[in-house]
Parts: structure tokens; sequence; C-alpha cells
């Protein structure tokens, strides 16, 4: 699950899912409907991130999506990640098209990545 | 902060003393009416302020704007001046559109020689100009030509007015700028990108000068009651953003080594002294010089609209009045201190007699373009000697966001808000209904109220009142 949350200026997102690996997934999905999908050819684009912890790492699963929406005009519509450590690995697909072009940033600002319970938990403010 | 740790210093002055928190090494001073104060205080801003007020060589003060609101480490319409050589430098209080700034460009045309050509001209720019972020400029730039202008702003580009030049803040380029601290990725996104606007509240807005409040400095600016101008915002696109991400990452893998304590991971930061300073504020001034060089090439877009509506001698004839960044670090002297003075949504404004305004407006100050949100009024102002002793030599930039996209988008639909500016007389064009939804004009606080309080402070001086005919949204 994802959700928007108030903010003067920028976007904030919650994530829940029961793995880590599915906080990720939200993220995506949330990425998703920011950007809208495309209706053009599909691609797959391999995967391969590391950060000092698992706050960072959500942040740039995020900046990945960035960078492929503003390059190559991809929205990622499935992923198939593996999770090490703070290490994330796998193939992102979706389609090409003219994402809508709101995220400048995926800042450090209120970053969460947290067990709660049985749930996990994420947060990240974008600059838009 | 309780209310007793705010003092009021003078009619427009805030202060949240140093004492207020354990970790502050300076107080937090902002400028505001009343109401204004009634606004900031309905988020996070004054936290946020507090905690720029943190870092490690931080002088005199954190200062914030009157159109200050919750950002993400500093505060949007924030100042932080940190003492060189050791004083850190933070990506996150430039941000990430690096060197968004904007710039006014000033038609030799009135509004009602016009005419009925106002939707034409309108029109005709936003097929000139790219909006939305990904799109691609009618430039590509090879890594040989990218460079260029990472290292030189607009004077790396063909043909570039030499007065286009002269009237940007810096002359376009920022000094020790360094394409091999830009990144790959920065490269890759940056090299079709010049010439776009981007999205959010980036704009190309078509207006008309509705009141001049000083008239001796808007002849000199070249600015009469009911002429034509253009205003440009836009910034450094994703080879920008992708230099803040970069660096804020970089900078938050060494806080540890530099046993610097943040009360927010955002703040991520180094001294100016240390390698990741220093590559930093290369990158920062490449992805700066760039920039300049995106709002030039706009700026071309525009006179190539002129052209096409208006006939080649009065794109000839439309001067570049000043172009100003608003999200920039620069190092400048204050009270005999060199420091790196951190503008996040605040833009320089320095008075008569500064050597870095070009000679044409030394005598009067530095232009200074404040835009009003969507549909209200844009002002003109001038550099006032309070601003180098309150505030850094810095005004604010904007109105001010009061209301987050989702309470704007709640209010009105797009399409409802395009029926009401084109009711009030104003041409809209906008890629997406939900962002125009999103940049509604009652979504910022009044920036008549916002202008007059940086007046007050001694700040800045107000010299013309803009209001809108046309606008092309990012």
């Amino acid at each position: 699950m994802y959700r928007f949350v108030e903010h003067t200026a920028e976007l904030e997102l919650e994530f829940e899912a029961g793995t880590p690996e599915g906080v990720f997934e939200e993220a995506r999905r949330a990425f998703e409907e920011l950007a809208g999908t495309g209706g053009g050819e599909i691609v797959e684009r391999p995967v391969a991130l590391d950060a000092r912890d698992l706050p960072a790492l959500l942040a740039a699963w995020l900046d990945e999506l960035v960078f492929l929406a503003d390059t190559e005009g991809l929205v990622a519509e499935s992923a198939t990640l593996a999770l090490e450590g703070t290490r994330l690995s796998g193939t992102v697909r979706g389609r090409r098209g003219e994402p809508r072009p709101l995220v400048k940033g995926v800042t450090l600002h209120r970053l969460r990545f947290a067990q709660e319970n049985a749930v996990w938990c994420g947060r990240v403010v974008l600059d838009v | 902060m309780s209310e007793a740790q705010l003092v009021r210093i003078d009619s427009t002055t805030w202060e949240i003393p140093a004492t207020a928190r354990a970790d502050m090494r300076v107080p937090a001073r902002f400028f505001a009416d009343e109401e204004i104060l009634a606004a900031i205080r309905g988020d996070r801003s004054l936290e946020q302020l507090q905690n720029v007020a943190t870092l490690p060589g931080v002088v005199g003060a954190a200062v914030a704007m009157p159109d200050i609101h919750q950002g993400y480490g500093f505060p949007v319409g924030g100042v932080a001046a940190t003492e060189l050589p050791d004083g850190v430098v933070s990506p996150g209080g430039v941000g990430y559109d690096i060197n968004c700034g904007v710039r006014l460009l000033a038609l030799p045309l009135s509004e009602s020689e016009l005419g009925e050509r106002r939707e034409g001209l309108v029109h005709s720019i936003s097929r000139e100009i790219p909006a939305g972020a990904g799109k691609h400029g009618v430039l590509h730039l090879g890594g040989g030509s990218l460079d260029a202008v990472l290292k030189d702003g607009p004077q790396a580009l063909p043909g570039v007015r030499a007065d286009d030049v002269a009237h940007t803040e810096s002359e376009g380029r920022l000094d020790g700028a360094d394409p091999a601290a830009v990144s790959e990725r920065a490269h890759v996104r940056g090299r079709d990108q010049l010439g776009t606007m981007g999205s959010g509240n980036h704009f190309v807005e078509l207006q008309m000068v509705q009141e001049v409040m000083d008239a001796e400095t808007a002849r000199i600016f070249g600015l009469a009651p009911g002429q034509l101008t253009i205003l440009i915002h836009s910034g450094s696109r994703g080879l920008g953003h992708q230099v803040c991400t970069d660096y804020v990452r970089t900078m938050d893998a060494r806080l540890a080594s530099y046993r610097i304590h943040l009360p927010d991971r955002q703040l991520a930061c180094a001294p100016a002294s240390s390698p990741e300073g220093r590559q930093y504020l290369a990158a920062m001034a490449a992805a700066a010089n760039f920039a300049w060089a995106n709002r030039q090439a706009i700026a071309d877009g525009v006179r190539r609209a002129i052209t096409s509506v208006l006939g080649r001698e009065t794109a000839e004839a439309t001067r570049q009045v000043y172009d100003v960044a608003h999200n920039v670090a620069k190092v400048e002297e204050y009270g005999g201190r060199r420091v790196c003075v951190h503008r996040k949504g605040a833009t320089r404004a320095f008075p008569a007699g500064s050597p870095e305004i070009p000679a044409v407006y030394r005598a009067v100050g530095q232009p200074v373009f404040i835009p009003g949100s969507m549909g209200t009024a844009s002002f003109v102002l001038a550099g006032e000697p309070g601003a180098m002793e309150r505030s850094f030599g810095t005004t604010c930039h904007g109105a001010g966001r009061r209301l987050s996209r989702t309470a704007a988008r709640k209010r009105i639909r797009g399409g409802e808000l395009r029926r009401q500016l084109e009711a009030s007389g104003i041409v809209v064009r906008c890629p997406s209904p939900k962002g125009l939804a999103e940049e509604a004009p009652f979504a910022y606080k009044d920036v008549d109220r916002v202008v007059r309080v940086v007046e007050d402070a001694g700040l800045a001086r107000r010299v013309a009142r803009l209001v809108p005919l046309g606008v092309v949204k990012g």
C-alpha cells in the first residue's frame, strides 16, 4: 500500500508492505501513478543498486526509476527484484512513452525504512 | 517551537534565538507580517530553518524570506552563509534544480499594439519551447559541446547576443565549473534537454507592465507602463537534478568521517575545503552554467516565436532586462568574512554601487524578478543596501506556496481553472490539466504582500508590477 501525505511544496509518500521487497514494489507503483505509463515498445532494463542502509536504498531505487523515465521515457510497469542486505538487483520492465515529468529528485528528508510489528514501512519526500 | 521562543525584532523581522535548541549555532531569522507569519506557522518551515542554523560554519543567522515554505532540508526561501574555508557546503541548500531562475525580456511593443495577435504569440511560444520533463530540446549537445556549455554557460552557444550575456547574473558563467565533476548520468540527462522548460511551476509568461512605482529605475531597466514583457522560469533540468542527487548521496555517506551530526539527513554537507566540497562546488557551477544556457536557448525560442508573429525587427529589438538565479551557492564577502551563501528559493539583490551589477544598472541596484502565481501579478524589484546588512544580499523569489498540490487539485479542476483564466483574458497553454490545477493562484501567498514585506525590510524596492496576458506552462 502507498499513500500521498500532505506537504506544502513537495510530494511525501508512505509505503507499507509485508516484506522489505514489498516496500520497493509499492514505491514502483507510486512512481508509476505519478509518471503514467506509455504506450510504446516494451523494454527491460537491469538494475543493480547498493546503498549505505535500507532507507538510502529506497531513495536509490526511486532515483533509478526517475533516471529511466527522464532519459528513456521508460516507466517500470513491473520489477523482479532481489534484496540482499543493502543491495538491490533485478530487472524492470515497462513501456516507453512520455512520462509526466514531475519528479526532480528523491530527497533524504524524513526518509524512513523500518519494520513496525509485522509491517515494513517506508517514507520518502520527492522534489517536484 | 513555542510562542515564547519567537521574538519580534521590528515590524517585519522575527527571530528564534540560538538558545531555542541545543544544536543551533546561530539564530533563525525571517521576514514576515502577521498574515504571512500565520501561513508560515502552518507547516514545518520554521523547524527546517532552525535545522539550517545547526550547520557547521554557519554565521550571522539562518535567514528566510517572506515567501518561506516547507521544503526538504532547507526551507524554500532560506538563506545560509557558511564561513570559508572550512564551513560546510550543503547541496540540499541549493536544491535539485540548481540555478532555477528567471529571465525577463522586454519587447519594443505595448499591449495595445499587440492587439489580436496575443493568442497567436502565446501559441507560437508554446510550439517553440518543449515543456515537460524528458522533453528534448532543439539543441542536441554531444560530449564536447555539452562540456563547453558546462564550463562557459550561454557564452558557449552559437550566435549568443553579447547584450544578453552582459545582462545575466555573473554573465551566465560561474568560475570553477568542472565538467569532470559532473557524473556520466548527469551528462546523459543533460545532453538533449537544452532549451526545454521542464515541469512543475516552470513557465514562460507574456506580460504587460501594469504599474510603475519607481519611474527612474524603470526607465533605466527599459520598462514603461503598457509595455510587453516575457518572463522565463526554468532551471538546469535533469542534469542539475542528477548533480544534486549524486552529491547529497556522496556527502551523506561521508558525514561520520567529518564528525558532522545533522537533524535532517537531507542537509548532508561537507567542509567547502574538503575534496567532496570542492567537487560539489565545481559540479554545481557547471550545472548553474547549464541552466543559464538553458534559459538562453528558451529566450532564443521566444525570439523565434516573436519573429514568426510580429516580425524580425521586433524580435531583434526584444531586450533582455536581466536573468537571476534563485537556487545557487556563491562565494561572497560580508563584513570582511568570505562566505559561501546558499540561496534556496531566494534571489541575490545587490544594491546600487555593487561591481557585480551591469554598469548600466549600477546606479540603481540589481534587477530582481518575483513571479507571482499564475494569473496574478509579478514584480520587478531593485536591490537595496538593507539586503547587504540583513540577508547576505538576498531577497525573496516568488509568492511562496501555501497549499499543497493535492489540496489545490481538490479545490479546482484544470479545465475549470483554464476557463477562469481565459475569462479574465489570459491565454493558457499547458500539457497537463492536473499540473495546471496544482499551480492555481489560490495555492500561493499574496505576492503583493510578500514584496511589500521585503520593501519594508529594506531588502529590495518595488520598481514595476507586471500582469499576465498569456502563460505557457511546463
